[in-house]
């Protein structure tokens, strides 16, 4: 049935001329032709569309078969390749109108199946790559949407995390980059020859796709070294995206530094973000300084600090996200930067930009906040590493910064017990500063020996700060002998007393009484609830922790916290005792 | 604002062993006006100044200064606005100002074809060069000339900003004293190069380099060409370790 109206309608179109064929004409052709495909009946299908006296027809009306053509290849089972569909597919590829071939074959790239889509891309690659090319020196838009829609559907893909599943590539998505690679091959090719202004268009159009695929799938993608896996497509991948930028006539130190540089008022400012998005240039960042991709084109004449400026935008980037795989590139990539740079160089200066401040404060988060430890564990050896950097006036004016923004008694703690290995380097023959002994010592001490609400400070919550403030005073009074005075303690030693020791003590006392009453209440309760039934008491306030609400705590376990707390307002009066001795033995002549 | 200055130096003192070239190039560079330095080629950094500069030609300067009383401020507004505006173009991006240490330059230049010796590139200019890094053996570790590069792509000289702190101070120093076309060889100390770490790991050169001396060590102590080979391997285990 269907072959006979196919055959009729093109009967009748042979006597038309100039193409005058109708609307009805053109649905009668699809409609029929596509039946009789999925009928089977493709050889019939072959003859016509080969027939000479058809020829006009086929040119017009016969991208119209592609979507059932596309659909029959991809269902093909394994014992029944349609041949002829083949044939016919590249026929039409040859003749019809290139523009309507390319709008066919990215509408079915479009409408991919979830479950098929990278047999779909696969598929349609190579049709793609011979209609773009046949459309000459117009080429370069096309080219682009074309890119465009692919890399659209690659992005669906799941990236295989592990190395095993890179190995599988159960969704196909290494299959597909590849593929990817030998699709835009000619194109650039073709970019890399000639300098006109049509060939810049392509060129557009090519970084415009390497800096899409820097950000899907290459952000994503966790790229194992060679060691681990010898053949990597995603490498692979990666690597030639490099490629393709140093071929199109983009240079790697400009890209990098592209962040940095750039002035706000460049005309066409939107074309910018599309052309060098911020993502796309912090995962290349990453690639090259972590992954060492492409690393043996860059040039080896940058200073270290200037690289590290540039990486500063994009660790920040990555740093502002909450996936693991962000926040493990921005550490990763902020490592390798400061691995680079010799100790104790940066320059102060260097803490007036924008990004020399967002980062720590983030990398603060990470330490502070995030729930996967090795990030947590990670990100404070960065910050260790970030410190031993600077030079000692940007090292001084840092904790100053920390401490007043931090507001985490450990990240305080932490800052403090760097200080404290700061001044013992500054009592080294030849090793005295203004920073960290002279005059510019004290206003820091004053920010580190506080008590943020006086006697009322919660010294539990504090532990971690009070405790490495005193262990820096009690350091400060053994080191630096009351007779040389080198840092001038003894001399401030009076004041300190007065805005620091002594709230603490009357801190401490409030406190031991406080949990010592506490204590007591609660030996008595559990005296009177063993007495009673064992209900449970009514609590006065309840925990949730993921959706779980935490049983009461026992009597025994309400015990034992009671006692930590006392341990360790022990910890501190012994301390703080230890500190009061050594200003007694000093004031006997 | 121009205030007349007297000379403090009579010819005799100059011309004597007492009275340095960097004294003279600092009173010069102190007080005449810009465009009498940019004549006289005594801009830009006193060591390297006094490097390229003979004595004879400083004591020429010094008198000239007097007679054309081209001292500091004097010259026409137009002059000054132009040295402001460089100054502001610098201040735009917050560029990183290396802290110049005083001490003598950690370079030295020969220079192998002279340039036109009159077009010498000032802190901020764009410039462009071709080079070669290489190690004191002669290794190969950098270039981007063609003929020699191996996996460079394009053949574009290495374009940047001079004189900010963007590449190795040996270049930073060593450019300004270049003129534009001039081939020369800089020799640059660790502490103006890479530093005591030496080249930035590339998980390539550093590898390849110690096994090039492991290798060559073993030769000196007699070992033959066909079991070295062999040993070739051996030693990648022993490098991952």
């Amino acid at each position: 049935m269907a072959l006979e109206q196919l055959s009729d309608v093109v009967q009748r179109c042979q006597a038309i001329q100039d193409d005058n064929y109708t609307t009805e004409d053109y649905s009668v052709f699809q409609i029929a032709g596509r039946t009789c495909l999925e009928d089977g009946e493709s050889a019939q299908v072959l003859s016509i569309v080969l027939d000479e006296e058809n020829k006009n027809i086929v040119k017009c009306m016969g991208w119209n078969l592609l979507g059932p053509l596309v659909q029959i290849l991809l269902k093909k089972e394994e014992n029944n390749l349609p041949p002829h569909c083949l044939v016919i597919l590249t026929h039409l590829l040859e003749v019809c109108s290139p523009k309507e071939l390319l709008v066919g074959l990215l509408e079915q790239v479009e409408e991919a199946h979830p479950d098929s889509i990278a047999e779909t891309v696969i598929l349609l690659l190579q049709p793609l790559q011979k209609v773009l090319l046949r459309l000459g020196s117009r080429k370069a838009s096309s080219v682009g949407m074309a890119l465009s829609t692919l890399l659209d559907q690659v992005a669906r893909l799941p990236v295989p995390q592990t190395k095993e599943q890179e190995e599988d590539d159960v969704f196909s998505l290494c299959r597909c980059c590849s593929a990817l690679l030998v699709f835009v091959r000619p194109f650039v090719e073709e970019a890399k020859q000639s300098r006109t202004p049509k060939e810049d268009e392509l060129r557009t159009e090519l970084l415009k796709f390497s800096m899409k695929s820097l950000c899907e799938p290459l952000l994503e993608v966790q790229l194992k070294d060679p060691e681990t896996l010898a053949e990597s497509p995603l490498r692979n991948f990666a690597t030639e995206i490099l490629g393709i930028l140093s071929d199109i006539g983009e240079s790697l130190p400009d890209l990098l530094s592209h962040s940095l540089l750039r002035r706000r008022e460049v005309p066409g400012f939107l074309e910018e973000e599309v052309c060098y998005p911020k993502e796309s240039l912090a995962c290349l960042a990453y690639l090259l300084f972590v992954q060492h991709i492409a690393m043996d084109t860059f040039p080896t004449v940058f200073s270290s600090v200037f690289i590290l400026q540039c990486n500063m935008e994009y660790i920040n980037l990555f740093l502002s996200r909450t996936e693991e795989s962000r926040l493990q590139k921005g550490l990763d990539l902020y490592e390798k930067s400061l691995v680079r740079v010799e100790d104790n160089s940066l320059p102060v200066q260097l803490m007036e930009l924008k990004s020399f401040f967002s980062v720590p404060q983030n990398l603060v988060k990470v330490m502070t906040l995030c729930p996967i430890q090795h990030l947590r564990i990670k990100g404070l050896k960065v910050l260790q590493l970030s410190i031993d950097k600077f030079d000692t006036e940007a090292k001084y004016k840092f904790f100053q910064c920390m401490l007043k923004t931090s507001h985490h008694a450990g990240v305080e703690g932490y800052i403090i017990k760097n200080i404290k290995n700061q001044i013992d380097f500054a009592f080294k023959p030849d090793k005295g500063n203004e920073w960290f002994m002279g005059a510019h010592l004290f206003p820091l001490l004053r920010q580190v020996l506080c008590l943020p609400q006086g006697p009322e400070t919660d010294l539990l919550q504090n532990l971690d700060r009070v405790m490495e403030s005193l262990n820096l005073l009690r350091y400060l009074l053994i080191r630096d002998k009351a007779w040389r005075n080198q840092t001038g303690i003894w001399t401030e030693l009076y004041k300190i007393e007065d805005y620091y020791m002594k709230p603490l003590r009357t801190g401490l006392n409030m406190s031991k009484a406080h949990y010592e009453a506490e204590l007591q209440n609660t030996k008595d309760n559990s005296k009177k609830t063993n007495a009673k039934e064992s209900q449970t008491q009514e609590s006065v306030c309840s925990l949730t922790v993921g959706n779980e609400k935490m049983p009461n705590m026992t009597p025994e376990m309400q015990l034992q916290v009671l006692h930590s707390a006392l341990h360790t307002f022990d910890m501190m009066e012994s301390v703080l005792a230890r500190i009061e001795e050594i200003m007694e033995v000093k004031e006997e002549p | 604002m121009a205030a007349e200055l007297t000379r403090e130096w009579s010819d005799e003192q100059l011309k004597s062993d007492d009275l340095s070239k960097k004294d003279v190039i600092k009173f010069i560079q102190d007080n005449a006006a810009h465009s009498f330095l940019a004549e006289h080629k005594l801009m830009g950094n006193i060591k390297n100044v006094a490097k390229t500069a003979k004595k004879e030609q400083l004591i020429i300067a010094y008198n000239d200064l007097f007679e054309s009383k081209r001292f500091l401020g004097s010259e026409p507004i137009e002059d000054v606005t132009e040295h402001v505006k460089n100054v502001k173009i610098d201040d735009k991006p917050k560029e990183v100002v290396e802290v110049a240490d005083e001490g003598p330059p950690k370079f030295f230049k020969s220079v192998l074809k002279k340039g036109d010796k009159t077009n010498f590139p000032k802190k901020g200019d764009n410039v462009s060069c071709w080079y070669t890094g290489s190690l004191e053996d002669g290794t190969v570790f950098d270039t981007n000339i063609p003929a020699t590069a191996r996996k460079k792509k394009q053949s574009k000289p290495l374009s940047f900003k001079v004189g900010l702190g963007r590449v190795i101070r040996g270049w930073d120093e060593g450019i300004l004293t270049m003129s534009k076309g001039e081939t020369a060889k800089l020799e640059i100390e660790p502490e103006w190069a890479y530093g005591k770490k030496g080249l930035p790991d590339s998980k390539g050169l550093d590898m390849d380099q110690q096994r090039l001396y492991f290798l060559r060590q073993l030769k000196k102590f007699g070992m033959p060409t066909s079991v070295l080979s062999k040993y070739h391997c051996a030693i990648e285990s022993i490098m991952a370790w």
